[in-house]
């Protein structure tokens, strides 16, 4: 949603608000005036007032014309008739004496909807000019008209009072334009301003949580492994993991996954040794390495599944698991299929895949098991996935608040794609973790 | 459609109503003028003058009403002013009637019907059309009723619904014309909403592009950018040094800092970072429990272009916005801001402007200004 019109079209929008409050009005002048012909001709005993009616009827015609092809010609149109029109009843009514002089509510009816022709153009210049040319055309057609019948000329007092008020507001809504509050607010400028701002906002989450999800462990392990030999698992860990990272810029792969699920489906790379790449360009190895870490192999150990047979490369994985958990030398077992992921969104898989590394590193590191099971399912609209340990399990409320793993990486992933995680965990016990994702997503 | 019946042209556009709002005070003088010119026209017809006095004395009532109730201050107007005005200037016409009961010869003179179509006009920027329609047809009715009462005494022979039609005309084409304008401005305006609701969304994609990129530039970047070299470094090397293990326990420090404080910061933050950078105005938020982030996008936006226009240097020189009662759970949140004025402090009507924005999209808004500073406090709903 966004507020309000922008200075560029409330002129032109403005503009036809206001022809179509004059058509409004024209369209009940005349209506009145069928009904006051009706009701002379009926109770009045005036029968030749339905040849008024008829004349009235017309103008409706006309006007209808008008307001839905605003074009120069019907808009002459509509004056010339309209003008011979009120020429006409003027010519109708005023022998009969009823009327003391042309400054009366019957010629003031189509007199009136004669000038709220609105007509062609936008701007109040154009529509001041149109309503002139139809308040100066009904009065010269008055004239006309008792000049002819014989009777007496009286500028009406009703049209010049409806003239005066389009005029008024036709000026007024020229004036305060060019005060152009509008700019000045700059309300559309801001909604645009928020709209970035969230959607960064967003990224720099994401890439923090990634950021976090990669390093931090390995970053731990080295600071609790203090000096020493370089241990050969954190080698091949840290060696994957930057694989994912560096030289890829994640961010655009999820953008450009957006629109084309179809792209390649080239397996992940290692990439080369950070030091040159982080001097690539952002975004110069995106498209070739668009490998979307979503959609690679399923390597996980203990999978019924030879590990080499590859997986149908069209269904999503939770690759990116797989292979913290190898990384973490955690065996993993697999109940469900992985085509239900095919009802996810990259963006979504992506996100499941990143929590589920979390809770399988947490099963690796605090658990103290080398076993985990994972399930997955679809039902009610949902992806469930859970994370199934026999480790000394613990209590959430208990995790110091410096362990951010659980809440961010996995609960703040989940979340941001709308679903929800749960975890239940008996000390001795074990702990899962399930879940849960709608169907859809980016 | 149902839009269209909801939506008055205040809500759909505030800054449009915002510069409508002085048409109201030009119809309701001319109203009055109206009023006061045709009762001294028709003074021989008046029997009694207090009761045309009084008939005056409630157009100009129901136009100051009619000025104070379509203020910005006061925005937005509601369904019951609207009533309110129309039942001023409906006393007025009977007050009218009463004053030359019995003596009134040309109905044509009265100005019952015109000023209550002018003030209805006048609002149309503030009402939906149905209710604009509704009070022309409702005051139509009840004029009907004088205008029975008065043809008894009326010079003119034509047939009473010839007259009741003739005398309702001013009212029933004005208040169509208000219906009119109202249905076409808020009708124009959620057409061109829909239109860059799509031309934003299809935006959004290349923006997402750009965003991403320019993300490379931020902290998270550059905390990666000393990251990933480390961890290279470390994959590479025979051994771990004890300078490597503690750097790598800051490394870690710093990536966790960087988490939390991007997990409790909102697009507020990120914005009040781009006013202090761009624009040297200190800008501070304070919400603890990132409250920022519940608001609407129309809530955002309506907040981001007043935080945007004090935050110019000559405006303020600090501006701070509290977040309070968000979790309550008592179903509102208060946001306090509070701008210490620059060399040229706004003024009462341009903050009011803004005010009227807030309101238009569901936050209770007041602004309070002194010398030293502009206070707006800002409440709203939470679901």
């Amino acid at each position: 949603m966004t507020l309000g019109l922008p200075g560029h079209l409330a002129r032109d929008s403005q503009s036809r608000a206001l022809a179509n409050a004059g058509h409004a009005a024209a369209y009940t002048c005349l209506g009145i005036g069928v009904v006051l012909c009706g009701v002379m001709a009926t109770i009045g005993g005036r029968p030749e007032r339905w040849n008024v009616a008829l004349l009235l009827i017309i103008m409706v015609v006309l006007l209808t014309l008008v307001a839905r092809y605003p074009t120069v010609t019907l808009t002459v149109l509509y004056l010339i008739v309209g003008a011979g029109i009120v020429l006409a009843i003027t010519i109708m009514i005023m022998p009969d004496g009823e009327f003391p002089t042309t400054s009366n509510a019957a010629l003031a009816l189509p007199a009136t909807a004669l000038l709220l022709v609105g007509g062609a153009g936008s701007g109040s210049a154009i529509a001041v000019t149109w309503t002139t040319l139809g308040f100066a055309l009904s009065e010269a057609a008055a004239f006309l008209g008792v000049v002819i019948a014989g009777s007496v000329y009286s500028p009406n007092l009703a049209v010049c009072f409806a003239f005066a008020i389009v005029v008024i507001v036709r000026v007024f809504d020229g004036v305060t334009r060019r005060f152009d509050m509008r700019r000045e607010t700059g309300l559309h400028r801001a909604s645009q301003q928020t709209r970035e701002l969230a959607i960064r906002h967003d990224y720099e989450l994401r890439a923090t949580a990634r950021l976090h999800d990669t390093a931090l462990s390995h970053l731990v392990a080295i600071a609790a492994a203090g000096s020493g030999p370089v241990d050969e698992r954190l080698r091949v860990g840290i060696r994957q993991d930057l694989g994912l990272i560096v030289g890829r810029d994640w961010a655009i792969d999820h953008a450009l996954g957006n629109d084309g699920s179809t792209g390649t489906t080239a397996l992940r790379s290692f990439a080369p040794p950070a030091g040159a790449s982080s001097s690539t360009p952002p975004g110069a190895t995106a498209r070739g390495g668009r490998a979307s870490g979503w959609r690679g192999r399923a390597r996980a150990n203990g999978m019924a599944t030879d590990p080499r047979t590859p997986v149908e490369e069209t269904v999503p994985s939770l690759s990116h698991a797989f292979s913290a958990a190898a990384n973490a030398g955690l065996d993993v077992r697999v109940t469900g299929d992985f085509s239900v992921l095919a009802t996810l969104g990259p963006r979504r898989v992506a996100a499941l895949d990143a929590a589920v590394a979390q809770c399988l590193i947490n099963v690796a590191r605090h658990a103290g098991v080398d076993q985990a099971e994972l399930a997955l399912g679809l039902g009610g609209g949902e992806v469930t996935v859970a994370v199934m340990d026999s480790g000394v399990g613990f209590d959430e409320s208990e995790v110091p608040p410096d362990r951010i793993g659980l809440r961010t990486s996995i609960r703040a992933r989940i979340e941001q794609e709308q679903g929800t995680v749960r975890l239940w965990s008996t000390k001795g016990i074990g702990t899962t973790i399930v879940l849960t994702v709608p169907e859809g997503g980016e | 459609m149902s839009g269209h019946l909801r939506l008055t042209p205040q809500e759909a556009d505030p800054i449009g109503a915002i510069s409508a709002s002085p048409i109201v005070t030009v119809g309701s003088i001319l109203a009055f003028l109206l009023a006061t010119g045709l009762t001294w026209s028709h003074r021989s017809e008046v029997g009694s003058p207090l009761a045309a006095g009084i008939a005056l004395v409630l157009v100009a009532a129901a136009g100051a009403a009619a000025v104070i109730a379509s203020s910005p201050a006061r925005a937005p107007f509601t369904n019951e002013r609207l009533w309110i005005i129309v039942t001023l200037a409906v006393g007025g016409a009977i007050a009218e009637y009463v004053s030359t009961i019995g003596n009134n010869r040309q109905l044509s003179d009265d100005f019952g019907p015109t000023v209550i179509g002018m003030l209805i006009l006048a609002l149309a920027p503030f009402c939906t059309w149905v209710s604009l329609a509704l009070a022309g047809v409702l005051s139509a009715a009840v004029l009907s009723i004088l205008v029975i009462g008065a043809s008894m005494y009326a010079s003119s022979e034509a047939p009473i619904a010839a007259l009741i039609t003739l005398n309702s005309a001013p009212v029933l084409a004005m208040s169509a014309a208000a219906a009119g304008y109202s249905y076409g401005i808020v009708a124009e305006t959620l057409a061109w909403q829909r239109e860059a609701n799509r031309a934003a969304l299809q935006r959004d994609a290349e923006l997402r592009a750009g965003i991403a990129r320019s993300v490379q530039q931020s902290r998270v970047s550059v905390l990666g950018r000393e990251v990933l070299p480390f961890l290279a470094g470390v994959m590479t090397a025979e051994r771990i040094s004890v300078a490597d293990a503690d750097r790598a326990r800051e490394l870690a420090e710093a990536l966790r800092r960087a988490l939390r404080a991007g997990i409790e910061s909102t697009w507020l933050d990120d914005l009040a970072m781009n006013i202090r950078m761009n624009r040297g105005v200190d800008t501070i938020i304070d919400d603890p429990t990132g409250a920022a982030a519940a608001l609407t996008a129309d809530q955002r936006s309506a907040l981001t272009a007043l935080i945007s226009w004090l935050g110019d240097a000559s405006r303020s020189q600090l501006i701070r916005v509290a977040f309070t009662g968000a979790g309550d759970g008592d179903g509102h949140g208060d946001i306090v801001l509070v701008s210490d004025s620059g060399a040229s402090p706004p003024s009462r009507r341009e903050l009011d402007r803004f005010v009227a924005v807030a309101r238009a999209v569901a936050l209770r808004a007041d602004a309070t200004l002194t010398r030293e500073n502009v206070t707006v406090g800002l409440s709203y709903d939470i679901d």
